[in-house]
């Protein structure tokens, strides 16, 4: 049958790909063994008295994180942010809370307590993101392990069985088997004229057959990994009935799922206790007294001998002086305030486009999903509200918040929805995982960020044509962008960033400009 | 666009009216309608980076006519106008009182001419803009009895998109957009994109002189 892939074929790529590709990671990886955490690297000049003036554009994380490293320098830094709050795309919405989308502003009307939040914004901290972590654990914010992927979740499509959703564990299971049970038949085959040795021929298999827990004959028969239909502690166990690999087959969400445990989301996952906002006030415990709220900056003037800006504040437009200015405004805002960059860093500027990302939440009355063995974690639905999260925090307590609708790539088909059109799209979504759900949550809240004041979008995208890398004309761009205008006026946030959407990037982003503007001080202090 | 009207004021400028803020009772963060320069820029004077135009400078009449316009989804409506559909929603729920204190807010803000962004053949432009002057006047000023706003001034590539727009029917189709109905046979006139840009040219070159 044309289009199916013959053993030899099959092999020929298993040889390619895991031979020398897999190769060549190892041994790069490596090198790359972690040092100590970097922000106590972070080797920045004592001013000692000779005091210079730092303004800081936008209470973002990468803002905060220069006025907490320039101020214990000695620097005298001043933070103005246009909004009631800090913290940018780090945002935990509690009860009370203003969301502040522009033309559907909304209040949190979520009981008060300590485990009913949601993290509207940033929501997972990998256990390599090590110079955030060292700012958590050097601010004092504790951490917990966040729930990201969970077999005991579920994975819903109308095009697989009927529409009726299964477990994560009884799709991977059986994904996993059928899978190793190609491999294998590809290994085993007697024209193997292998690149792998006999012993390393003999692991592999061994490998394959457990990662898909085939029987002794290589073919795979079901497992009890999927656990059991019946029995499995005081009586013999039953095993779950194998689903069909066709039936596997006929979603997408396969990708995902078995993508969900790698990459920037596999394990280890943390948060902090009570929101992910506690590195905001860990940051506002040591700077706050230095941030200007309601503060919109309406112009950045860079000067021969320090950069001037202007805000509105309390209807008047103020000024103020600074030696330096490090400027976290996502970009196609800034492209709108008054400035005198150079041309080619307003090009740059003008090249990025902003994301947009939109995230629902619903109070549960419930706790609905702990009765069927689901605590924290993530269900998939091949719909657009995409996925439910359970509440990593608030165990076994009465009520808990879920998240209801997370499109991380598009967004804009609900974010252009009425607030009582994105409700029901995520009712009427969620009922195919939970038919009593509409009767389950309450309290809705949405957070569509294309439309967030201030913001105006998630995560800056410097790549025009995703997935086939930046074009060298993007690195340039970039590379512009990152550099400072006159040595005075820094951008800094995941926008200068290659990996945005990560407040690790902007952490880093920040430490990158603070070393550069380092090396100038000291030059000129020398 | 009026630009005589205004002055850049130096030092502190109250810029804003007074009575806006809506009182919040609980403690909770309070609403209020003075949102549009998060998108517009500063002083309304257009951000390219979220392509929403220059309201500085901006006729009375036009500016109300069109908040009234995107309030009753007579504009931005259409699913193919994409930065319509961005703006709609923004005057879905202005008050009357609102809209005129926006008014009076937006003519506070100072004129300064836009960065020109697009270039092409302003003569061929010369040439095209000479149906265009009966309604918007021979120096693109505008033209209050005909409902015609200022074209000179305003950022140039937002004039482009507002051109494609009326070609294709994404501006100008609803049935209660009566000055809209009028530009949508003017764009179609100018023939395809090219014409476009060289008309906007021309409208760029008159600032000049
Ligand atoms: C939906 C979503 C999910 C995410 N998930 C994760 C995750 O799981 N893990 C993770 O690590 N990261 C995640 N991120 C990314 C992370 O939130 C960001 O990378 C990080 O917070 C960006 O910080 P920043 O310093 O660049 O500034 P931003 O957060 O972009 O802050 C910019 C600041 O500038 C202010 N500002 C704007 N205009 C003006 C003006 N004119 N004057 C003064 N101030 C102004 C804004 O109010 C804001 O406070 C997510 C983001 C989103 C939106
Ligand atoms: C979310 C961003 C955003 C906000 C907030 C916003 N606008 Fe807009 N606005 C736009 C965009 C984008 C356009 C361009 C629409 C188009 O191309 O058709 C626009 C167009 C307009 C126009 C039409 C201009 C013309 O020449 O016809 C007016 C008037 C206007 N906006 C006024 C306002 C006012 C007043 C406010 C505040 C109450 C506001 N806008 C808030 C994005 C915004
Ligand atoms: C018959 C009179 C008339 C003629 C001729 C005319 N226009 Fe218009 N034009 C209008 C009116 C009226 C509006 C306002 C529409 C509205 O209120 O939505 C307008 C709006 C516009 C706008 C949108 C401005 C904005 O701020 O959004 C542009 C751009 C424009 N015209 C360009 C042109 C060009 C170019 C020509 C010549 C090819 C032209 N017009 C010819 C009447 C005219």
């Amino acid at each position: 049958m044309a289009g199916f892939v013959t053993r030899r074929e099959f092999l020929n790529l298993l040889g390619t790909t895991g031979g020398t590709a897999a190769t060549l990671r190892a041994g790069a990886a490596l090198g790359l063994l972690p040092g100590t955490a970097a922000s106590a690297n972070l080797d920045l000049l004592n001013l000692a008295g000779n005091s210079r003036k730092v303004a800081i554009l936008g209470g973002g994380i990468s803002g905060l994180t220069v006025a907490y490293e320039l101020g214990k320098r000695g620097y005298d830094c001043e933070i103005l942010e246009a909004s009631h709050r800090c913290g940018g795309r780090i945002f935990t919405v509690r009860h009370g809370d203003l969301i502040d989308e522009i033309g559907n502003r909304q209040y949190c009307e979520f009981d008060d307590e300590p485990h009913m939040y949601f993290n509207a914004g940033a929501a997972r901290i990998p256990s390599t993101h090590r110079n955030l972590l060292a700012y958590c654990k050097e601010l004092g914010v504790e951490l917990e392990i966040f729930i990201n992927e969970n077999k005991t979740s579920l994975v819903q499509d109308d095009a697989m069985l009927g529409g009726k959703p299964i477990r994560n564990i009884d799709y991977t299971t059986n994904m996993r088997g059928f899978m190793a049970e190609l491999m294998a038949k590809a290994m085993t085959a007697e024209e193997m004229n292998s690149p792998f040795s006999e012993s390393e021929a003999e692991t592999l298999l061994g490998m394959i057959r457990d990662f898909g827990d085939l029987s002794e004959d290589d073919v795979y028969r079901g497992s009890f990994r999927a656990g059991y239909a019946e029995g499995g502690f005081l009586k013999h166990g039953v095993q779950n009935d194998m689903i069909a690999f066709r039936d596997l087959l006929q979603t997408r969400l396969g990708r995902q799922l078995m993508g969900a445990n790698e990459g920037d989301t596999g394990p280890i996952l943390l948060q902090p206790k009570g929101g992910m906002d506690k590195i905001i006030e860990g940051f506002l415990r040591q700077v706050g007294d230095r941030v200007k709220y309601r503060a919109m900056v309406a112009g950045v003037q860079v000067r021969d001998n320090g950069v001037e800006i202007s805000y509105d504040q309390d209807g008047v437009r103020h000024t103020m002086q600074a030696d330096y200015c490090f400027n976290c405004i996502p970009t196609h805002l800034m492209v709108g305030i008054d400035h005198n960059f150079p041309s080619d860093y307003v090009r740059a500027m003008k090249y990025v486009r902003r994301g947009e990302a939109y995230k629902a939440a619903f109070q549960a009355r419930t706790r609905f999903w702990e009765d069927m063995d689901i605590y924290g974690g993530i269900s998939w639905m091949n719909n657009p509200s995409r996925q439910i999260w359970y509440p990593t925090a608030g165990i076994h307590q009465q009520k808990g918040v879920v998240l209801g609708a997370y499109d991380y790539g598009g967004g804009m088909y609900h974010t252009k929805m009425t607030q009582a059109e994105r409700i029901e799209a995520h009712l009427s979504d969620g009922e195919k995982l939970h038919p009593d759900y509409r009767n389950l949550v309450e309290k809705p809240i949405t957070i569509a960020w294309h439309r967030m004041n201030h913001m105006l979008g998630c995560s800056a995208r410097w790549q025009r044509s995703f997935g086939r890398g930046w074009t060298h004309e993007e690195e340039e761009l970039y590379h512009r962008l990152q550099q400072p205008v006159n040595g005075r006026h820094y951008f800094i946030g995941d926008q200068v960033s290659m990996h945005s959407a990560w407040q690790e990037s902007a952490v880093m982003s920040a430490q990158w400009a603070m070393s550069d503007l380092d090396q100038r001080v000291r030059a000129e202090t020398a | 666009m009026n630009r005589n009207t205004f002055r850049v004021v130096a030092g502190s400028l109250l810029i804003l009216v007074s009575g806006w803020l809506m009182a919040a009772d609980d403690g909770r963060e309070p609403f209020d309608d003075r949102y549009c320069t998060t998108c517009h820029g500063t002083d309304g004077q257009g951000n390219e980076g979220v392509q929403a135009p220059r309201l500085a400078g901006m006729e009375d009449w036009y500016l109300k006519r069109q908040l009234e316009n995107f309030r009753a989804g007579i504009r931005g409506t259409h699913p193919m106008d994409v930065e319509g559909i961005a703006m709609q929603p923004m005057a879905a729920k202005l008050s009357d009182e609102s809209i005129a204190d926006i008014v009076e807010w937006v003519g506070s803000w100072p004129f300064k001419p836009a960065e020109v962004t697009v270039e092409g053949d302003a003569q061929a432009g010369a040439q095209l803009y000479t149906t265009c002057a009966s309604c918007h006047g021979r120096d693109a000023s505008g033209n209050e009895a005909l409902g015609a706003p200022a074209l000179l001034g305003q950022n140039d590539w937002y004039l482009v998109t507002q051109l494609k727009n009326f070609m294709a029917g994404y501006r100008g189709y609803h049935a209660d957009d009566t000055y809209g109905q009028q530009m949508r046979p003017m764009a179609q006139m100018l023939g395809d994109e090219a014409g476009i840009i060289n008309v906007v040219s021309y409208i760029n070159s008159l600032a000049e002189r």
